[in-house]
């Protein structure tokens, strides 16, 4: 298995931990919405993942940046300077204070980046394949 | 007109043999009129525009004859009717040779061109003890879709009637604000009880629409947002009914919603059952329901208060708690820097807190204090039971705050009296030579915190500068060149985290924090105001505190102290129950939102308000809806007590129902907060704007679904008369300087303005967004003088300088500052009697205590002030600052914002206003 195999299996995982980390996001709010969670400890929970998140993210998106893979490079550019525009302006973390009046947008945004994160799984998973394919070729 | 028509209550009709018609006289004001009053009652405006066209509000249908009559009796009030506000001096000659009246020529002609418009009613002395004189009449002249529609009202029911005024043409009253609230009907036998006090008073609970619509898309299509503003703890006047007790701790609730028993439940099943109102379950009464405890016999479940009172207190049983009730615990965090000590802060706060002892709750002797110092360092108190000394324990060590001492720090207020009354008489003199610059202010509250976590209670914290030590430091980050810039909100967010996360901490251990500030710099309110926003506390601000001058000391000390001696709630959660269908959707005010529908508030301060928006989420088939507030909290004597404050409100299917049923001050009260929620998520300019869009919004709508002119333009400007006063009060918001356009309103001003505005309750918020304007020179006689209901105070005029004369006095109010603005051609006479000084050279403007006289004028001027300091719920004491027409202009500016009506830098004339508001109206259609 060649060097591009490789990157995508790693890929691979990593949108798969994404993946898990926002449905992980959407299970706490909707668990807040229904009362089980309180804010404050919500908030705890979540902002421990943020910044981690976001990292795995910025580090598959530099590494796909670095090996020359520009569509998938392409693909995750536009989520990643989202996510840097929001830590420079300091709002990325959950604000307990603020979190009901927000909550339908941090949803909003955790569905959106569930889809992408399952689209991404797919198209690492096919490119995967390809290199697989083009490898024992 | 021959025979004498039906008349409403109240009226007479005596022929004129001279006119050949009947003349129509209210026998308790005495006033006449030409026309019959149930056709055309003396409303305050006399909705007739400058064309001299048919009036908006007039039938269509109706025949001409009657239209050149109308015409006719405007000419006739023009003779019958005295002159504007019966203004004395108007025809005396006057002193000082020529007379200035800027608005008079104006005001001549536009009379002239209307016969002097009803509004420029004589002064209503009964109106001028706060009350306004008599309900509206129902009005039978509306316009036709009313007609059609009022034959759909629910059955039984009487139909709002609907009546449109042309805002073009005519000034608002400033007595409008006093009207009651729309007329909440709700069918017959809504309620079990045939009390009057079935439903809210507006003081505890108002909604801003008083005939809910059964959709939500007919709430979206009217445009207007429902809204419910509380003030579950008001303070109670003199003559105010007290809130009734359920003292038997017989609490019956809806196994299913857990709804409180309320007037609005049917008993069913031979009164053995209660069906709720708001979910239809069906729930056992409970056994001791009839049975009076305290004769031990059986009682009578219809006199039971919570079947007969919206607003009813129960006494909790222990199933309410979950730690025994809390004692009231203060602890007082004292800035004690050069700066503090220097100002007199020190000094003036511990003398009041020294007279206050007496005053604070503690009827059981379990009230606890403590008092810490903070300079650079934090200095704790130790204040033995009995002994009369006190001992100082210093920590310097800022970054881990430790308490140095496990007892002793907080002590019972009556066990410690002695060493508390000795620790204050002297603490001031302690730091009297003290050099130190700087404030640790966030380990101080940290240290309170640690202090009374275990049990809760308030931190007092009083400080005279920017934190800048430890944790919370903030800089100062106050930039003249954003202010007036779309940055400027940038300003207004929080510059640390530590205030909201603290908060939350605080709000956890039930610890409320009071925020006393006096910096003469910056001291960044924005980020300090979060710590009582989300702690139930409250912010006060005395920019540049100086109690050498006694006006400072003695607002301080007034403000301070009755905060202190207030009646005071713990450890409360507030929710908002509401029928079937209904949700609360956002919740704006002084509190911590712990889940979807609960608001935690460590302490609950009286008088403060808080605004909830409600959400319909499912078509409502019931004909009326009920919504409960229960705050479920502990009193100062150590009692688990449940306030319930049911309001019940009519469903209906008709637009105008909902637009005749807006209570326009709730209304403007949900703005402010929506406003200043606004100007910290977004823009200042953003916030102005959606106030101004949803206003024409409303009326756009209004004017396509409500008057004959449809979605074509339109020369008027319609608007139901229940909300006339509403574009004047969104004027009044954009001009308050929590949300004027201006490069010039320091930030401080401006958060603390903004906290005013999300926490005032509507009575004092209404004049802090459109000021009170008496003229007191050409006052009636009576004004001044004690009547009927206390102090009379003077017909309040239009918020323009148009009134102001040059050799006048007048009284401009927002119940945070009093203006008393002399004319430069005052007569000496005037100076004379109300200053104490030869001429009007003499006097100097600024802060001042106006001296009390041996005249008559000077005591009624003074108890005009008194009335207009006392009047109104909450702690404030305005200052009072003499505004001379020809020194001081920024005074004078100050002055002058306060009259919404004029032009001010870029900010429109009300005229004005409501041109771009019908261009918008006009330009815009479905
Ligand atoms: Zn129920």
């Amino acid at each position: 298995m060649g060097g591009e195999g490789w990157l995508f299996l790693f890929a691979l995982l990593i949108s798969a931990v994404l993946l898990f980390v926002m449905v992980f996001f959407i299970i706490m709010f909707s668990d807040l919405e229904c009362d089980y969670i309180n804010p404050i400890d919500l908030c705890n929970k979540l902002n421990q993942f943020v910044l981690p998140e976001n990292a795995a993210h910025a580090f598959l998106t530099i590494i796909f940046l670095l090996s020359g893979q520009w569509v998938a490079f392409l693909l995750n550019a536009p989520l990643l300077a989202f996510n840097v525009n929001k830590v420079l302006k300091k709002n990325h973390m959950y604000d307990a204070t603020e979190i009901f009046r927000t909550l339908s947008g941090h949803k909003k945004e955790s569905f959106i980046k569930l889809g992408f994160y399952l689209l991404s799984f797919f198209y690492y998973l096919y490119r995967f394949i390809v290199a697989l394919i083009a490898d024992s070729e | 007109m021959e025979t004498p028509p039906n008349l409403p209550v109240g009226w007479v009709a005596q022929w004129d043999s001279v006119q050949q018609r009947h003349l129509f006289i209210e026998t308790a004001t005495g006033r006449s009129q030409w026309e019959n009053p149930a056709q055309f009652p003396a409303g305050p405006i006399a909705p007739i525009d400058t064309q001299g066209q048919v009036p908006h509000g007039q039938p269509h249908q109706s025949s001409k004859r009657r239209q050149y009559a109308t015409g006719q009796t405007q000419a006739y009030y023009g003779s019958a009717e005295p002159a504007p506000y019966a203004d004395p001096s108007y025809g005396q000659p006057q002193p000082g040779g020529q007379l200035f009246t800027p608005g008079l020529a104006a005001e001549a002609g536009f009379a002239g061109q209307q016969g002097a418009p009803a509004y420029f009613a004589p002064p209503d002395t009964g109106y001028a003890n706060g009350q306004y004189p008599q309900q509206p009449v129902q009005q039978p002249n509306m316009n036709q879709v009313t007609n059609q529609f009022a034959q759909m009202g629910l059955g039984g029911q009487k139909p709002y009637a609907l009546q449109t005024v042309n805002l073009l043409a005519g000034q608002p009253d400033p007595r409008d604000l006093h009207r009651p609230t729309p007329e909440i009907r709700l069918p017959p036998n809504a309620s079990i009880s045939q009390s009057p006090y079935v439903n809210a008073d507006p003081s505890y609970k108002r909604s801003t629409i008083n005939a809910v619509p059964t959709t939500s898309s007919m709430l979206n299509k009217s445009k207007v947002p429902f809204a419910l503003i509380l003030t579950p703890y008001r303070s109670l006047k003199e003559g105010d009914e007290p809130v009734p007790v359920v003292t038997d701790t017989v609490i019956a609730r809806c196994r299913r919603c857990r709804t409180y028993i309320n007037p609005y439940v049917q008993f069913i099943d031979g009164g053995n059952r209660w069906k709720c109102c708001m979910c239809s379950m069906s729930n056992e009464v409970p056994q001791l329901f009839d049975w009076d405890q305290a004769r031990n016999a059986p009682g009578d479940r219809w006199s039971r208060p919570e079947l007969n009172h919206s607003v009813v207190e129960f006494v909790a049983p222990t199933e309410y708690m979950v730690r025994p009730p809390q004692p009231p615990v203060y602890c007082f965090l004292i800035d004690v820097s050069h700066a503090a000590v220097q100002s007199g802060m020190v000094a003036t706060a511990t003398r009041t807190i020294l007279e206050s002892l007496d005053r604070i709750p503690n009827e059981d002797n379990r009230t606890k204090i403590a008092i810490i110092g903070f300079d650079v360092s934090l200095y704790f108190f130790t204040l033995a039971p009995g002994s009369t000394e006190s001992s100082m324990l210093v920590v310097s060590d800022l970054d881990d705050v430790f308490l140095p001492k496990p007892t002793d720090l907080l002590v019972n207020l009556t066990e410690s009296r002695s060493a508390i009354e000795g620790l204050l008489g002297r603490l001031s003199d302690m730091f009297q030579d003290s050099h130190t610059v700087g404030s640790a202010m966030g380990p101080a509250l940290q240290a309170g915190f640690k202090l009374i976590q275990s049990m809760g209670g308030k931190l007092v914290a009083l400080s005279s500068s920017l934190p800048t030590l430890g944790a919370g430091t903030l800089k100062n980050r106050e930039d003249i060149k954003l202010l007036g810039t779309p940055k400027e909100s940038t300003l207004l967010q929080p510059a640390s985290s530590f205030y909201k996360t603290f908060a939350i901490e605080c709000s956890r251990a039930q610890v409320s924090v009071d925020m006393f500030l006096f910096s003469s710099s910056y001291t960044d309110i924005a980020s300090l105001s979060c710590l009582p926003h989300y702690t139930s506390g409250q912010t006060y601000f005395y920019p540049a505190f100086n109690a050498s001058r006694t006006e400072d000391a003695l607002k301080f000390a007034h403000e301070f102290s009755t905060v202190l001696a207030s009646p005071i709630c713990f450890e409360a959660v507030m929710r908002v129950r509401a029928s079937k269908g209904l949700r609360m959707s956002e919740f704006h005010g002084n509190f911590f939102v712990r889940s979807t529908d609960l608001l935690a508030m460590p302490s609950v301060p009286i008088d403060q308000s808080y605004a909830i928006e409600v959400q319909i989420e499912e078509t409502l088939t019931a004909p009326f809806v009920v919504l409960q507030t229960a705050v479920l909290h502990t009193t100062a004597f150590g009692e688990r007590r449940i306030r319930v404050c049911n309001l019940a409100l009519p469903t209906t299917t008709n637009m105008s129902e909902v637009y005749s049923s807006v209570d326009e001050i709730a209304l403007a009260t949900l703005f402010a907060n929506k406003a200043v929620e606004r100007t910290i998520s977004h823009k200042l300019e953003d916030a102005r704007d959606a106030i101004t869009n949803k206003l024409i919004e409303i009326m756009t709508n209004y004017k396509n679904t409500m008057t004959a002119a449809g979605s074509g333009a339109s020369a008027q400007l319609a608007i139901s008369e229940n909300m006339k006063m509403l574009p004047i009060l969104c004027l009044g918001l954009l001009k308050n300087v929590g949300l004027r356009q201006s490069a010039q309103i320091p930030v401080d001003l401006r958060a603390y303005a903004q906290t005013l505005l999300t926490t005032m309750p509507s009575q004092l918020l209404i004049p802090y967004i459109h000021p009170t304007f008496y003229s007191l020179h050409s006052m009636p006689p009576e004004a001044g003088t004690v009547g009927e209901h206390g102090i009379i105070l003077p017909p309040p005029l239009p918020l323009s300088s148009e009134r102001l004369e040059r050799h006048g006095l007048y009284l401009i109010e927002d119940g945070q500052t009093i203006f008393l603005w002399i004319g430069r051609d005052a007569v000496p006479q005037l100076v004379m009697d109300v200053f104490n000084l030869p001429s009007y050279t003499e006097l100097r403007g600024g802060k001042m205590t106006l001296p009390l006289l041996d005249n008559p004028f000077s005591q009624r001027v003074n108890a005009i002030i008194a009335k207009t300091r006392e009047m109104r719920r909450g702690p404030y004491w305005p200052h009072l600052y003499v505004v001379k027409e020809d020194a001081d202009p920024a005074l004078r500016l100050w002055a002058l914002s306060s009259l919404i009506m004029d032009r001010a830098e870029q900010l429109p004339s009300y005229q004005q206003y409501l041109g771009q508001i019908k261009d918008k109206v006009n330009g815009t259609t479905y």
